[in-house]
């Protein structure tokens, strides 16, 4: 067992002794779909700037079926990462093909068509007001309405789905999607398919982002029309940066990071997605490369000046 | 037996012809060079075996088989492994990744292969260190492509085509851009190679060719002009005009 | 014609500056507002529809300069984010100094009415936008075309590193470049603002098309950007016409099917 897993392991114990629980699954709800994207981003290097489609359209269908049928909770969860998955795919198999500027404009146009079908789609997703009403049933006589009670359920679900990735990557897979991010060109001649194997690290990443989904809509009760919009897909691929997209634990960092800043800030102001803008020009201009890059940069700085007072003395 | 035979090969892009009309015989075991000027379409040529580029007509036949057209992953997988003129190596990755890339590439299976850790499939690793120990590079195998000399990146890039298991090497000058000692130590490593591999050799530097070549071929403006034993391509009044520009060589 | 006026701004961006404009329909926004905010102060629409997009154009300057400049070797994902970053300040900026509800601008009093057409009776401002827009299409492209400067953006785009071997400054290019293009998107905004009226969701809105239009017409191909621009314009009013609710999502499935047709997009090279 190695460090990282140990912290995370004493993360998810302390964080519900230190903030609201509802907050502490939407920590871990935001790293599971900060995982999905940073197999795209970090690994693959492809910038998804769309991938609320598959985290917000997760979260209506297993929403819909939730209300309406009461359909069991792994059901629903099965169905949100299905549901990710063959929209990633879709959207995925529109995209791939293309690179640089094109792919992130393409990502974010077929996500703003997918905000419009929700929004106009009224008698579905309520539209505007989103859609309320999802209960989180019962599953073996454990009461999911107990907060505590569901945020175990959902860090268990992140420490599994972090074990997943974490074999993901570290498979031929993870291997392949770095080459292919390094040099397409050479990856292709020496035999991969580079479209395809995109394309299924774009369906991996809506697989997560679905699974993110449906636990946010169970958690709040509700979709809210945001769920689907490109400020979302904008807030992880925030959370990823500044968590540092270059490593597996970046995006959990990331997600840590972002919900405290925003829960803290809306406390203050209203319009603090106002400030939020202001965080990313900061980040941007003074912490590229990220919280995961800052700390080891911090540590090798401490190590170089223990150094250095060594050799003076 | 001829392991890859062109009919007629012929690329053009728009108005300019950069492969014409190349008929060649590579026979299975040999070394075979292609020499000429740069520009002659030599890396073009590469190119279309290789399904980078589709040819604007003729036929391209890789034991047997009509590979005209074909992707290049495809390509790679019948076994053509190539390296590139202009190093083209994975920068972020180690030395072993790079070449165990390339290896895993040509596993017959890929079962488990977004699961399984990459460090359980021993015998991929295997093939790739002895890919780089092939090339000399097995001692450095755990730093990064981007971190070594451009002379260690060109055998780097031979190691990768290497990794690949390849029925048939295609070397796109490997000695570009090296010092004349680097070269030296390249032109062994490729003599090293001989008979063990089909080789399809470009190159434009004449000396580089003639020690280990079976066979030459001269490319000169997209056509053959001329093919033969290296003593006989050293003789021919042709190639030398053509070639050398007409100053006769002793 | 609006569509065009923004894709062509957008794509002068995207294809010079080689960035995503995450702010592009922000500025957009911002036109349409500081339209309002000119016309109250100076009381003349003609006044305050050449001021507003000037202002656009300051602020454009100014963001070039001051943020997007240092970010150029950063890539595309850091680019991203401050451009992002900066269309959520500039939008939640407008609830702010403007209030979150949106309001109406009424066209000025000569332009008010309609105009019967013979077969169809037209509100003539909308005719005067479309010719407004017709116009400034026109201008850009000739300015892109005929002028010296003009001819030193579209070489730009083809090949940065020969602009700078010819002695240009490509950073004040750039800087040109992104003022240009917010300029479009102010004057875009301004002249929306009597027909839609102004809300801070309108940036966001416009975005999303903006990039469909450059996705269409080929990344930094204008003409291709005017004429996606059209194109997509065209479609939507016809489908706006049989079924209201569809006509923002029909814009981009007619993208979508057009990239599984042509995946290099209508008029795209690459």
């Amino acid at each position: 067992m190695s460090r990282a897993w140990l912290a995370v392991f004493a993360a998810v114990i302390l964080l519900p002794l230190a903030v609201r629980h509802a907050i502490a699954s939407e920590i871990w709800i935001f790293a599971i779909f900060g995982l999905g994207l940073n197999l795209l981003l970090g690994y693959t290097g492809l910038l998804s700037f769309g991938q609320s489609t598959f985290f917000g359209s997760a979260g209506y269908v297993s929403g819909y079926l939730l209300k309406h049928y009461g359909i069991n909770v792994f059901a629903a969860l099965g169905i949100g990462v299905l549901v990710g998955a063959v929209s990633a795919a879709l959207v995925g198999y529109l995209c791939v093909q293309r690179s640089g500027l094109y792919f992130i404009m393409l990502t974010f146009a077929l996500n703003q068509m997918f905000y419009f079908i929700a929004y106009q789609w009224t008698t579905v997703t309520g539209g505007e007001d989103g859609m309320p009403g999802i209960g989180r049933p019962v599953l073996l006589g454990v009461d999911f309405r107990q907060p505590l009670a569901y945020y175990i359920f959902v860090a268990l679900l992140f420490l599994v789905s972090l074990w997943v990735m974490k074999r993901i990557v570290e498979s031929p897979l993870g291997k392949i999607l770095q080459a292919i991010r390094e040099n397409e060109v050479r990856a292709q001649a020496v035999g991969y398919d580079g479209a395809r194997l995109k394309l299924l690290a774009f369906v991996i990443g809506g697989a997560f982002s679905g699974l993110a989904g449906v636990l946010y809509a169970m958690l709040f009760g509700i979709v809210p029309l945001e769920a689907i919009g490109f400020v979302f897909s904008g807030n992880v691929v925030f959370a990823t940066l500044i968590g540092g997209s270059g490593s597996l634990y970046g995006p959990i960092v990331g997600s840590f990071v972002f919900i405290w800043l925003s829960e803290s800030v809306s406390v203050v102001w209203a319009r603090w997605p106002l400030l939020l803008g202001v965080a990313f020009v900061i980040v941007v201009i003074f912490f590229r490369g990220g919280c995961v890059e800052a700390w080891a940069r911090f540590w090798s700085w401490r190590e170089r000046r223990r150094m250095a007072t060594r050799l003076a003395s | 037996m001829a392991l890859l035979r062109t009919e007629n090969v012929t690329k053009a892009f728009g108005a300019l012809t950069a492969v014409n009309g190349v008929s060649l015989e590579v026979e299975a075991g040999s070394l075979h060079s292609i020499i000429g000027p740069n520009g002659a379409g030599k890396t073009t040529l590469f190119n279309l075996f290789t399904g980078q580029l589709t040819p604007t007509s003729g036929r391209i036949v890789f034991d047997g088989r009509d590979i005209t057209g074909t992707p290049s992953h495809r390509v790679a997988h019948l076994g053509i492994a190539r390296s590139f003129q202009r190093t083209n190596v994975f920068p972020a990755l180690s030395l072993l990744d790079n070449v165990w890339i390339a290896a895993f590439a040509r596993r017959g299976s890929w079962r488990g292969f977004a699961w399984r850790r990459a460090d359980r499939y021993p015998e991929v690793t295997e093939r790739a260190l002895a890919a780089l120990r092939d090339v000399g590079l097995q001692d450095r195998a755990n730093q990064l492509a981007r971190e070594i000399s451009h002379g260690e990146q060109r055998q780097l890039e031979l190691a990768i085509a290497l990794a690949a298991a390849p029925r048939l090497l295609l070397l796109d000058e490997p000695a570009a851009g090296l010092s004349p000692d680097e070269t030296q130590r390249m032109v062994a490593l490729v003599r090293g190679l001989k008979g063990r591999y089909t080789i399809v050799l470009i190159e434009h530097k004449m000396d580089i060719i003639m020690g280990v070549s079976d066979r030459v071929s001269v490319m000169h403006f997209g056509s053959l002009i001329a093919e033969g034993t290296p003593a006989e391509i050293q003789r021919n009044a042709d190639v030398q005009r053509a070639y050398l520009g007409g100053v006769v060589v002793e | 014609m609006l569509y065009a006026l923004m894709g062509l701004g957008l794509s002068l961006i995207t294809g010079i500056l080689n960035i995503p404009n995450f702010a592009h329909g922000a500025l957009f926004a911002v036109g349409a507002y500081f339209l309002a905010s000119t016309l109250h102060v100076v009381g003349n629409f003609w006044l305050a529809l050449v001021l507003a997009p000037v202002g656009v154009a300051v602020l454009g300057l100014a963001i070039e300069y001051a943020g997007i400049r240092p970010l150029y070797r950063a890539g595309h994902d850091y680019q991203l984010l401050f451009t992002f970053g900066l269309s959520l300040i500039l939008s939640e900026g407008i609830i702010v100094v403007w209030g979150p509800i949106g309001f109406s601008q009424l066209p000025p009093p000569i332009l008010r009415g309609g105009l019967d057409l013979g077969f169809i009776f037209y509100p003539k401002y909308r005719l005067f936008v479309m010719v407004m827009a017709g116009l400034l299409v026109l201008a850009t492209w000739l300015f892109l075309e005929k002028t010296r400067y003009g001819a030193i953006m579209r070489a730009g785009i083809e090949d940065k590193e020969m602009v700078s071997l010819l002695g240009i400054d490509i950073h004040r290019l750039f800087t040109a470049a992104f003022a240009l293009g917010a300029y479009l998107a102010g004057i875009a905004g301004a002249l929306t603002a009597p027909i839609r009226g102004l809300s801070p969701g309108m940036g966001v809105d416009m975005l999303g098309i903006a990039f469909v239009v450059v996705a269409l017409g080929g990344l930094g191909n204008l003409l291709g950007a005017i004429a996606a621009g059209l194109l997509i314009g065209v479609a939507q009013s016809i489908v706006a016409f049989y079924w209201t609710e569809a006509s923002v999502a029909v814009i981009f499935a007619v993208m979508a099917a057009v990239l599984l047709v042509r995946p290099q997009g209508l008029f795209g090279i690459r």
